[in-house]
């Protein structure tokens, strides 16, 4: 199964002279949830794009270094192949979907249809990912009807019906409204718990923390660490990477709440809890 | 809007009938006449795509498409009536403007033509769904990459043009003046036009990703979700128009030769 | 590294270009009619696609952009596929040669543009409709050229001229200056013999 190997990466887009990626090598085990934040412009976009093999398959430009996905190589790969291994989802709703189908359930069917299954297969696939991302509702609505959190909700349906053994979600939630972003957000705890290894970037640093098995933190291109929640939101220095800590881990530093055992700061509300009722108590 | 194209499903055996032989009427119905060199053959399509048209329960839908080439028309009726080189036999007169026979015979020609043209082409697309059929082309080998293009056409367009509205009204709310003279007015376009195009070209790129991502080159031989639109009577249909075609080109080089 | 001219492999971006495109067609024209401009501005994303992608590239938006009017509003735009072929082509080819650089290239791409434009639905109005055009202004000079007795194709030829090549040229000009306006890495996504250089 698909895990991913990353080995000293490295990418120029074409028309410029700055590397968008330097560097970068890391390992994913199959099943790993890994969240990548950093500023903007840090790389997070164009390593999301390198896993998927849009770069350097789509781009062009200059390409070193190795991914391998489940030991393929993602160079030597084209990506109507390598989608199905590997899926990806992003920011802007509207410009995924496809234009050419009338209802949701078709509309979830294009990746289906070019991938030459069978009808049959077809309507179980885009049945149980329309269960999955609870839109069933929707399936015979047109799909530039819908609100931005059910357009994106759609579109993870697609791919997912693809069966990919990767998805990767590059800022997903990022133009939704409040409730957009919680659909979504529910459809990715649906999704970690089915056992695919998802790579998600994301602003909501909250949501990352919880989600999250390993993060990865990018600067200028290059892998500036990659570790658990705990330890990455424990780290002094993480606002000179223009990255700010979940509010738990922010609240916990004030107080000066640590974690004995792993002597780091708390960063979902599940950690912080008990050491509030501690430190109550010890009051 | 979600699609500019007139096709609205009504149930009728037009709808059932594979987009091909549709197609194949088209051609007929042009290239009969035009061979024949006959007016009387044109008007006969005429009448005949009236028929299929009623049939199809989409007769009224014709008069807005109609009414776009009748202008001009008219204006060919007006200038070949009066002006036509030749002309000699007054045919009528409003007030003091006379029209001349041979002119207003002239003109009658073409507008029978254009009219015939115009309704063999509703007989297709008021009652076609246009996926239905490029898929139809898929399945015979046309390239499934093209065949997108095509369709996503009839739904992208109604899509930019709702955003216009929001675009124009941002920048009018920017203090740029829409109306007034000339000068003013051309200086409006290009603010306008610009954002659109920008936005229009990132989008672009974006949705190429997105289509790339879900097999958009793939190189396996397409399944289709829907079924195949086609009734027992095409092949028949096909051959029958097939024949008049040929059997009127036929014709025509025989009197060619003789 | 710059593509062949004449290359027929397209990248999904490109084939993804010619709706947006046929889009833009429709949006210049939309705004031009809501400015209430005696131009029809109608072939900004025929020319703006010859640009970016190349002649073939600008052909087929010409083309497919009156086949569908064709078959959604007017079935008469099908015959004039063949003008908005001519003007992707041309306006290609001038691209490519780099005329789309500056703004004196530009007013010569913007003239020959022109001129194809017209030299084609000459023919075409003649053939369906005996040479008018359906513009008043045009159609008034058919008209009295006609009654002076000039031949059909040079009175028809008047015509179009009149009514097309202001609007090809306002077309060519728009086009110009907003590729001036675009960043360097939406134009490269159209370069289709790109290959990828090796970093190691």
């Amino acid at each position: 199964m698909a895990g991913i190997v990353i080995e000293h990466l490295k990418y120029r887009y074409p028309g410029s002279n700055k590397l968008a990626l330097d560097d970068i090598t890391f390992s994913v085990n199959q099943g790993e949830f890994i969240g990548i934040i950093g500023r903007n412009e840090s790389g997070k976009s164009s390593l999301c794009q390198a896993i998927a093999g849009l770069i350097p398959n789509f781009y062009k430009g200059a390409y070193g270094g190795k991914v391998l996905i489940d030991e393929l190589e993602v160079k030597k790969v084209e990506v109507d192949e390598l989608c199905q291994k590997v899926g990806i989802i992003f920011q802007n709703p509207f410009n995924q979907v496809t234009g050419s189908k009338l209802t949701v359930y078709e509309e979830i069917s294009f990746g289906l249809e070019n991938m030459g299954i069978p009808k049959e297969e077809m309507t179980q696939r885009i049945d149980e990912a329309m269960e999955l991302l609870d839109i069933s509702k929707y399936k015979d609505r047109y799909p530039f009807d819908l609100s931005g959190g059910q357009m994106q909700r759609m579109a993870i349906a697609s791919i997912i019906a693809m069966k990919p053994e990767v998805i990767i979600l590059d800022e997903p939630t990022s133009q939704l409204d409040p409730q957009g972003r919680e659909e979504v957000f529910q459809a990715v705890q649906k999704l970690s718990k089915q056992g695919i290894t998802i790579i998600m970037v994301e602003h909501n640093m909250e949501k990352i923390a919880a989600y999250s098995d390993r993060i990865v933190l990018l600067e200028d291109g290059k892998l500036i660490a990659i570790d658990t929640p705990q330890v990455i939101f424990s780290r002094e220095d993480l606002i000179e990477y223009g990255v700010e800590a979940p509010i738990y881990t922010q609240i916990s530093r004030k107080l000066g709440l640590k974690d004995k055992r792993t002597g780091c700061y708390p960063v979902t509300l599940k950690e912080i809890k008990p050491l509030l009722e501690t430190e109550g108590g010890d009051r | 809007m979600k699609s500019i194209s007139l096709y609205v499903d009504k149930g009728t055996l037009l709808n059932r009938i594979a987009p091909e032989s549709k197609i194949m009427y088209i051609i007929t119905a042009i290239t009969v006449p035009a061979l024949l060199g006959n007016r009387l053959a044109g008007a006969g399509f005429i009448v005949l795509s009236v028929l299929l048209l009623l049939s199809g329960k989409v007769l009224r839908k014709t008069i807005p498409l109609l009414s776009v080439s009748g202008f001009v028309l008219l204006t060919v009726l007006i200038i070949q009536g009066m002006f036509r080189a030749g002309n000699t036999v007054p045919l009528f007169s409003i007030g003091p403007v006379i029209f001349y026979r041979e002119g207003t015979s002239f003109a009658m020609s073409i507008v029978i033509n254009v009219i015939n043209i115009l309704l063999s082409f509703c007989v297709l697309i008021l009652t076609t769904k246009p996926s239905d059929m490029i898929e139809n082309f898929i399945r015979r080998g046309f390239s499934p990459r093209f065949g997108y293009v095509f369709i996503s056409v009839f739904q992208i367009i109604p899509q930019m043009t709702e955003t216009m509205s929001t675009i124009a009204d941002a920048q009018r709310s920017r203090g740029m003046e829409t109306e007034g003279n000339l000068w003013v007015r051309i200086k409006a376009f290009i603010p306008l036009i610009s954002p659109v195009i920008m936005s229009s070209l990132i989008n672009t790129k974006e949705r190429a990703l997105a289509l790339e991502v879900r097999g958009f080159n793939s190189k396996h031989k397409k399944t289709f979700l829907n079924d195949e639109r086609k009734t027992s009577a095409d092949p028949y249909l096909q051959i029958i128009l097939l024949i008049g075609i040929l059997a009127t080109i036929g014709w025509r080089v025989f009197v060619w030769l003789a | 590294m710059k593509s062949k001219l004449w290359s027929f492999k397209f990248n999904t971006v490109t084939l993804v270009l010619i709706p947006a495109a046929i889009g833009i067609n429709y949006l210049g024209k939309l705004f031009a009619g809501v400015l209430k401009l005696p131009l029809w501005l109608d072939s900004i994303g025929t020319v703006l696609a010859a640009v970016l992608a190349g002649p073939i590239v600008g052909a087929i938006c010409g083309a497919a952009n009156n086949i569908i009017y064709g078959l959604t509003m007017d079935p008469i735009s099908t015959v004039y596929a063949l003008t908005n072929l001519g003007i992707g082509i041309v306006a290609g080819i001038l691209a490519y040669k780099g005329f789309m650089k500056n703004i004196k290239g530009a007013i010569i791409t913007a003239l020959v543009v022109g001129l194809v434009a017209v030299v084609i639905s000459t023919p075409l109005n003649i053939i369906l409709w005996e040479g008018t055009t359906g513009n008043v202004w045009g159609d008034a000079l058919y008209a009295w050229a006609i009654a002076h007795n000039l031949p059909v194709w040079l009175s028809s030829f008047l015509d179009e001229l009149v009514v097309d090549l202001p609007d090809k040229i306002a077309v060519v000009v728009i086009v110009f200056l907003i590729c001036k306006g675009l960043p360097k890495s939406l134009i490269s996504l159209y370069q289709r013999d790109e290959k990828i250089e090796n970093l190691d």
